[in-house]
């Protein structure tokens, strides 16, 4: 019974940190409404700027969030303006941007590749980890600190964005744009610098999972299409454009995978999961969780 | 001489040039070459009919690829049925399970189609890589399956050579290129490009726009499966990380983006362009830049879609027409005067 307790609580700080990874999706499908198939490449990128990061300064992990975020959000920002968007604006009578997934598959190929390139294909871990292995014990149960650490991450960076949304004027301003481009256009939004924005946003958040996940995840020019089949799964699960069902749908991704393995061979819980998708998506495609306008 | 003539002196020289190839190209790396190249056409052609025409963006097209692949290795591995029959059964396997995932997915939006398909195929895979046997047959998970080459012939889909591969698979192409010519001219072909575009106005002149695209689906999950056996028996080792890829359904994808949706050249054309380039990356730079022909997929794949989203064909179909125009002027159309009517 312990072991299931134990593997429901690793389940469950795992699974927050998959709806972080997830959380730039969903942020980023909320206001484009495009399905950015980069998303595990952008998470990706943030994994190699952490290590470079860490590697070249020797700082603490952690203190890495305040060169990544800023990184990451020029690095977001400057690829929704120079190569998206000529496509927004050439596609702007098509109801279904395609063309747009299509371009993001594009970027995914160049990035993966590129940093292939440039690094090599080995796996890489972070010099002199502070947080190796480091656990908290309750009772008989260990729990993994730099996991509970990214969970807690998780919860602030939903609760930041949440706040942001709602409270800032630019918040706003994106919150309109996802609602009715053309109503948010006539109000004097510009709205290819919100789709900028929320894509700095999108990419700075797989920046801050990269920092949470580099204490105990090896990095390879690969890394981020595991992530990214898994985060199309999370944020449909959650309901796309939904922060919180981002979460909810990690932990339930989270959950499967490590409590799944005490009744089943551990690659069954992989099938389970796909099969779960495609049941929301043919019964509920809004997800468990998600209403329209969801922040 | 007119265009037609023109067109049909083309259309011949360029048969004769395949189908005299392998008289030229001894080699059996370029053979290689050139019979995975027609396999990529093939299988764009085929996806063509529902990713082109229908409108929608199929990703997980692997999936039946992998299906054929399985049945006709699994039929002739331990029943001993010919591997030709066994193309036929994979096919219509490959149809129902088609189908059957097409009737809730057709419905979605583009995105939402795009991830079930891939949901799908990632799904089989995951089902493959961790079942050994289905009843008395067996999967062999994770390791898949390998063919031994004990019999040659062409009843045995065998062969010592790969020139009579090679000439298989351009029969197939070739077949299935003139199918979709006749799919876009027929009924179906104007359904599925009318609902493809305007789905709401297409169903309001009383097209059936999900029946259509239901029918374009199991012809192209048919036809895909068909050369999941070619591939089986080609490279006689079929294991599922390999043939039911995301690589897979995705490179079938940009082919098909590149060389122009919907087009009935626009497959072999985008083929023509891709594969050639990624065998001479991977040959010649494979250990010093790995990875460097899937950096020019995508670059590619992004130029394309920014100044021709209708793929390459269109610029080179322009070209075609204007080599035409010189070759046989047609004659400016006669303004015909009043008085030539009234009289």
């Amino acid at each position: 019974m312990l072991y299931i307790i134990e593997d429901m609580i690793n389940g469950i700080l795992m699974g927050s940190i998959y709806g972080l990874t997830a959380m730039g999706l969903t942020i980023i499908f909320g206001v484009l409404k495009v399905i950015n198939f980069a998303h595990g490449s952008l998470l990706m990128v943030g994994l190699y700027a952490t290590y470079w990061a860490i590697t070249l300064t020797g700082i603490h992990p952690y203190l890495a969030l305040f060169m990544v975020i800023p990184a990451m959000f020029v690095f977001g920002y400057y690829l929704q303006d120079i190569v998206i968007k000529p496509i927004f604006i050439a596609e702007k009578n098509v109801r279904e941007p395609i063309t747009v997934i299509i371009v993001t598959t594009g970027i995914w190929y160049i990035l993966d590749n590129l940093t292939l390139l440039l690094f090599g294909p080995q796996y890489r871990s972070i010099p002199d980890n502070p947080l190796q292995g480091q656990m908290f014990e309750i009772g008989t149960m260990f729990v993994s600190a730099p996991k509970f650490y990214g969970f807690l991450t998780a919860i602030v960076t939903a609760c930041a964005i949440h706040w942001f949304m709602q409270k800032t004027i630019m918040g706003r301003a994106i919150r309109a744009t996802s609602m009715d481009r053309e109503a948010a256009s006539l109000m004097g939004i510009n709205q290819y610098r919100i789709y900028n924005v929320a894509f700095g946003i999108g990419a700075a958040t797989a920046g801050i999972a990269a920092v949470t996940l580099i204490p105990f995840n090896n990095i390879f020019p690969t890394v981020g299409v595991l992530f990214d089949i898994k985060g199309f799964i999370i944020v449909v699960l959650g309901g796309l454009g939904s922060i919180s069902g981002a979460l909810i749908g990690g932990i339930i991704v989270g959950l499967i995978e490590s409590v799944g393995p005490q009744f089943m061979t551990a690659t069954w819980t992989e099938a389970i999961v796909y099969g779960l998708f495609l049941l929301v998506l043919f019964v509920k495609p809004s997800g468990l969780f998600g209403q329209k306008h969801d922040w | 001489m007119n265009h037609q003539h023109i067109n049909k002196i083309m259309l011949a020289g360029v048969l004769v040039i395949a189908f005299a190839l392998p008289l030229v190209v001894r080699s059996a790396t370029y053979l290689h070459i050139l019979v995975l190249l027609f396999f990529y056409a093939y299988l764009t052609t085929s996806w063509n009919i529902v990713g082109g025409f229908a409108g929608v963006l199929p990703l997980g097209h692997a999936a039946f690829v992998g299906i054929g692949a399985y049945t006709s290795t699994i039929l002739s591995l331990q029943y001993g049925i010919s591997p030709w029959l066994g193309m036929l059964v994979g096919g219509v396997l490959a149809t129902i399970v088609g189908v059957i995932i097409s009737l809730p997915t057709l419905k979605m939006r583009g995105a939402y189609f795009a991830l079930a398909t891939i949901a799908f195929a990632e799904g089989i895979r995951v089902m493959v890589e961790n079942i050994d046997y289905i009843g008395p047959l067996k999967l062999n998970g994770p390791r898949g399956l390998q063919i031994p080459p004990l019999q040659t012939g062409l009843e045995h889909f065998m062969f010592a050579s790969k020139e009579p591969y090679y000439y298989i698979i351009l029969i197939m192409l070739l077949a299935v290129m003139l199918m979709t010519y006749l799919i876009s001219r027929a009924k179906l072909g104007y359904y599925l490009m009318a609902g493809g575009e305007e789905p709401e106005a297409a169903m309001a002149l009383g097209v059936n726009v999900a029946r259509a695209k239901l029918i374009a689906m199991a012809i192209s999950s048919f036809l895909t499966a068909l050369a999941g056996t070619f591939y089986a028996q080609f490279s006689l080792y079929i294991h599922p990380k390999s043939i039911i890829s995301l690589d897979m359904s995705f490179e079938i994808a940009f082919i098909a983006l590149i060389g122009g949706r919907g087009s009935i050249f626009g497959p072999i054309l985008g083929a023509l362009l891709l594969r050639p380039v990624g065998d001479f990356c991977r040959i010649y730079f494979g250990d010093t830049l790995p990875g460097l022909h899937l950096v020019i997929f995508g670059l590619v794949l992004i130029f394309v879609m920014l100044y021709q989203p209708r793929g390459i064909q269109e610029p080179i179909s322009r070209a075609y027409q204007a080599l035409l125009n010189r070759l046989a002027p047609t004659p400016s159309p006669r303004t015909v005067k009043l008085g030539e009517i009234r009289s």
